[in-house]
């Protein structure tokens, strides 16, 4: 059963278009994930409760929208804010038991607790939580909450390892009780990790990230130019050239963290700066694979030198974490995995 | 649109405790009573004046800024869209909100009236007449809270009210010399001390009917300002 369905919305602004018009539908029990800017994630989320009006498009929550029946679609829509603001000098019970009340939720508020850990903070104000507990009581709210479509804007940026874990976790459990999720975040990390269908948004249009088609384009690539190598045997080496600015920069593969792909083009990640490639992911993988680097899921590559930590979210989610000063995630695909395991000799 | 009054409660009680632990508004809560003990300290035998100085200032200190602070805080820490995508509408929130204001306010009158040890001739006509003006300052306090975008900027616009109500019956004698402050007359609190001296002589609901008249005519204005301001606001966003 389809829970949301966003129909033919489009934004232009003056003489350029944010987005193109575009058709969306969740359906139970399934997390899509739009990866755009700012911009266009705070539009995005206008248009939800009608700030920015549609135009032409439609938006419809279990067969409600806002225009005929606003009570009845804003109850089936949560919507976490990144920048929510919270009542600091109450307590996190408080907090809970007041949109309890709004909401006529009937059930104890210990559950909402355990899901959120935050038993143990409980009784203190909500001013005297962490960022990370902050934003497990916003989790805890849309819980109470309980809509049929939960829309969360960059759920974990910046949050603790923790309050990441409890957050997947949440997600699986509304996952299981046939909820709708959509997730806006700028992190490609967290969208691939959390959810099922990644969708990239912006002038261009919605785009499913890493579909099929692009992995045949590099197939026929990489075919042409092994054509290519035959007609002529380049000279070998080891440096991976980058562009700048028109100039072309060359990196030794140990300076390397990650690669990241971005519909198609390739970016090389050296201590938090990214530097276009004019090389595809897949070439790349050809070129690193002796020097210790990992395809560790279709749109990234990364050098195991520098991973520190592999964690796992749910049975089948995984993050590598890298050994640097931002402790960056990468996300680390399912099937990828076991390939992983035999590479490091782990049963 | 349904109006529940389970929803109204839990944004009241939401509110007091908010308010309990609120040192900046709680703070201007005690300036009345502070006034009013030094008041009934200093002077044996007030008049009905300084009763009323005391009593104005609490209505125009607590009443309209407390109700203008609490609705302006929730715009400024950003917490008023949580609750306007909640199922609480605004006449629930506004209506949990004043009840929070009308609460205090007349605990504060009361607390006041004690220290300064004041006791009505007709206990009956004070009440209805503080209640009615209670009403008049809460709606002020919506109408300041709608127009004013942080806790602070609320504390700035209510220093004009505080002036022309709390201390407008100081002004009063001058209105011999100055012509144009004969508008004084008819302001509420005003209005209230006159009824209030009206009571103390001995006079009955009939004769007060003109104050009370004047107070109501008062609250109706600040209403219908306040939702003029509220819908136009509403078109703005």
């Amino acid at each position: 059963m389809t829970i949301l369905i966003m129909k033919n919305i489009e934004k232009h602004e003056k003489d350029t278009i944010l987005f193109p018009s575009f058709h969306l539908a969740i359906a139970k029990s399934e997390i899509t994930a739009i990866y755009s800017t700012l911009n266009v994630r705070s539009t995005v989320l206008d248009m939800f409760i009608g700030n920015i009006p549609t135009i032409n498009g439609e938006i419809t929550i279990n067969g409600e929208s806002l225009f005929k029946n606003k009570q009845a679609y804003l109850l089936q829509l949560g919507i976490y804010y990144f920048e929510e603001g919270l009542y600091e000098r109450l307590t996190v019970r408080d907090y809970f038991a007041f949109f309890g009340r709004l909401y006529g939720f009937q059930k104890s508020f210990d559950q909402i607790l355990q899901l959120t850990q935050l038993q143990e903070k409980k009784h203190k104000k909500i001013k005297d939580l962490t960022f990370s507990e902050k934003k497990r009581v916003q989790y805890g709210r849309l819980l109470i909450q309980s809509p049929s479509l939960f829309i969360f804007e960059e759920p974990d940026l910046n949050v603790d390892m923790e309050t990441k874990r409890i957050f997947i976790n949440i997600t699986k459990i509304l996952q299981e009780d046939g909820k709708g999720i959509l997730l806006l975040t700028g992190n490609m990390e967290s969208a691939i990790t959390i959810a099922g269908h990644v969708y990239r948004l912006d002038e261009d249009g919605l785009r499913l990230f890493e579909t099929e088609a692009e992995e045949q384009n590099t197939s026929i690539i990489e075919a042409e130019e092994r054509e290519d190598e035959k007609e002529s045997k380049p000279i070998r080496f080891n440096k991976i050239p980058t562009k700048v600015n028109e100039k072309i920069v060359l990196f030794d593969p140990p300076e390397i963290d990650y690669i990241e792909s971005n519909d198609g083009q390739a970016s090389i990640y050296i201590k938090g700066e990214a530097f276009p490639s004019s090389l595809t992911l897949t070439n790349l993988e050809e070129r690193l694979k002796h020097v210790g680097f990992f395809r560790c899921h279709r749109s990234y590559i990364v050098n195991l030198q520098k991973v520190r930590e592999v964690i796992t979210w749910t049975r089948n989610s995984y993050s590598l974490v890298l050994d640097d000063k931002e402790k960056t995630q990468i996300p680390l695909s399912k099937g990828k995995m076991a390939e992983l395991r035999d590479l490091l000799g782990i049963k | 649109m349904t109006f529940s009054a389970k929803r109204v409660m839990a944004i009241f009680q939401k509110d007091m405790k908010d308010l309990s632990k609120n040192m900046y508004v709680g703070t201007t809560i005690l300036t009345p009573l502070i006034l009013a003990m030094i008041y009934g300290g200093m002077i044996d035998n007030p008049t009905i004046e300084i009763h009323y100085f005391v009593i104005n200032l609490a209505l125009s200190i607590v009443t309209a800024f407390v109700q203008c602070a609490i609705i302006a805080e929730e715009k400024e820490k950003n917490t008023l869209r949580g609750l306007m995508l909640s199922p609480a509408t605004i006449p629930e929130i506004l209506g949990g909100k004043s009840l929070v204001t009308f609460i205090l306010t007349i605990i504060t009158i009361i607390l006041c009236a004690m220290l300064t040890g004041y006791e009505p001739a007709n206990l009956g006509i004070i009440a209805i007449a503080i209640t009615i003006s209670t009403l008049f300052y809460i709606a002020l306090g919506t109408l300041m809270g709608l127009l004013s975008r942080t806790v602070m900027e609320a504390s700035i616009v209510i220093l004009p009210v505080m002036f022309l109500f709390g201390f407008g019956t100081i002004l009063q004698p001058f209105a011999e010399d100055y012509p144009i402050l004969s508008v004084i007359d008819y302001l509420p609190s005003t209005q209230l001390l006159e009824l209030a001296t009206l009571v103390e002589a001995g006079s009955g609901f009939v004769d007060v009917g003109g104050n009370l008249a004047i107070i109501f005519a008062w609250v109706v204005v600040a209403t219908i300002a306040t939702s003029i301001v509220f819908k136009k606001r509403e078109m703005d966003e």
